[in-house]
């Protein structure tokens, strides 16, 4: 395990979720919430990559156990679990591949057909990683939503 | 006789404006960033504690409708939606209040007075703060991409900017789409030109950092929720929008890295 690694990732994941705390209005005091949420879900997404897992399933595991810790909090009365579950996994979202997916996609049209594997390849390598990871996220968020929140309220 | 006759009318009033201030609650809920079942649950909330017997809501992308019911009487009012952002602050704020009133004690007008309150004392945070807080996160975005550290400055100072151009454009009502690709190219450009300018070795991957303020995240995020809480038709909507963003904004960055040779 890359100690140093998982460290970096752990801040640069709760800076990237302040930052869009911030962007969402968040109120000031809710900030360090988010950056704590953030943090742990890139802390447990590295954890899950570097143990060999696909990013998929890290990005699934570590959005559930984001989303069940901040279920499981304390009512907290800045904000909502809700926001705080999906601010935290902002720096999840593979905006990045989304966009070398489409890139590659416009570069397709530009070249030859029989010059277009390669490229064609990596760019549905994106599109698929960029989908999963979306839906692998958005089902990560929703279960502990789902079953923790209405446990609540019985 | 004349006041059998006036009797339906005199109670249709309070029904009017139960459903209006329900959907006033709805309507400020979804534009702040809520999911459909949140905004269904906040509706029928403050519907329910203003009087209604039985409440139904339907969301819509750009509309949404309430049927409600007291006694033998019924009516269905229709209030449209403005352009879907995220506002946390206000999103919680309306749940607490919405949750007040259903506990009661609210006539309608006391209602229509506190959610007034709370819309203007519900501030933003100013732009002097948002911007560097963008610019830090896409640039801890930027090293979550194995950006070196030579192109972080870049990304930190275009995201920022970035920003800036998408609030003014916001205030002079451009085009949605449009706008993010204004800003993509912007951003990606100068974020190009200043990584070359620091040695950065990974420039392709740096310009493309600045532009993930504009990835739609919260909307992708309730197009999954809504779908998987039975709205597939608000739900294929809000996917629709995000993958509409997505292609603007990536037209931005590949004109950006078409100019400056990147990513070929």
């Amino acid at each position: 395990m890359d100690f140093s690694l998982l460290l970096h990732h752990t801040v640069c994941g709760g800076l990237a979720a302040a930052g869009f705390g911030v962007l969402f209005n968040v109120e000031s005091r809710g900030l360090s919430w988010c950056a704590a949420s953030g943090a742990l879900m890139l802390a447990a997404r590295t954890v899950a990559l570097e143990r060999g897992w696909s990013m998929e399933a890290a990005t699934f595991v570590a959005a559930l156990a984001g989303g069940i810790a901040v279920q499981l909090l304390p009512s907290i009365s800045c904000v909502s679990r809700d926001v705080l579950h999906l601010v935290g996994c902002i720096p999840m979202v593979p905006g990045a591949f989304a966009t070398k997916a489409i890139l590659g996609l416009f570069a397709i049209t530009t070249l030859h057909p029989t010059a277009a594997g390669e490229t064609f390849l990596t760019a549905l390598d994106n599109t698929l990683q960029a989908t999963f990871t979306v839906g692998a996220l958005g089902t990560g968020l929703a279960i502990p939503t789902l079953l923790l929140r209405a446990h609540r309220i019985k | 006789m004349k006041t059998e006759l006036l009797q339906p009318l005199l109670r249709r009033e309070p029904l009017e404006e139960i459903a209006m201030v329900a959907l006033e609650f709805g309507r400020l809920h979804m534009e702040t960033g809520a999911s459909a079942r949140g905004v269904e649950e906040i509706t029928a909330q403050v519907a329910a504690g203003l009087g209604a017997e039985c409440a139904d809501v339907r969301v819509g992308y750009a509309s949404l409708v309430i049927s409600i019911g007291i006694g033998p009487d019924w009516i269905t009012r229709m209030r449209k939606v403005g352009p879907l952002g995220v506002n946390q602050r206000l999103y919680h704020t309306l749940r607490t209040a919405a949750a007040q009133i259903e506990r009661g004690g609210f006539t309608v007008t006391q209602a229509r007075a506190e959610l007034d309150r709370l819309v203007r004392a519900s501030p933003f945070h100013p732009d002097w703060l948002v911007a560097p807080a963008v610019g830090v996160a896409c640039a801890a975005f930027g090293r979550l991409l194995d950006v070196d550290w030579a192109g972080v400055g870049p990304i930190f100072a275009a995201a920022a900017l970035g920003h800036i151009v998408r609030r003014q454009l916001a205030l002079h009502n451009l085009n949605v789409f449009l706008s993010a690709t204004v800003v993509a190219f912007l951003a990606s450009m100068l974020c190009g030109l200043a990584a070359r300018w620091t040695g950065s070795q990974t420039v392709a991957r740096d310009m493309i950092a600045p532009v993930l303020l504009l990835v739609p995240g919260v909307p992708s995020f309730n197009a999954q929720f809504d779908i998987l809480q039975g709205r597939p038709t608000l739900g294929s909507a809000r996917a629709v929008w995000v993958v509409g963003i997505l292609v603007f904004t990536t037209i931005g960055v590949w004109l950006a890295q078409d100019l400056l040779g990147q990513g070929r």
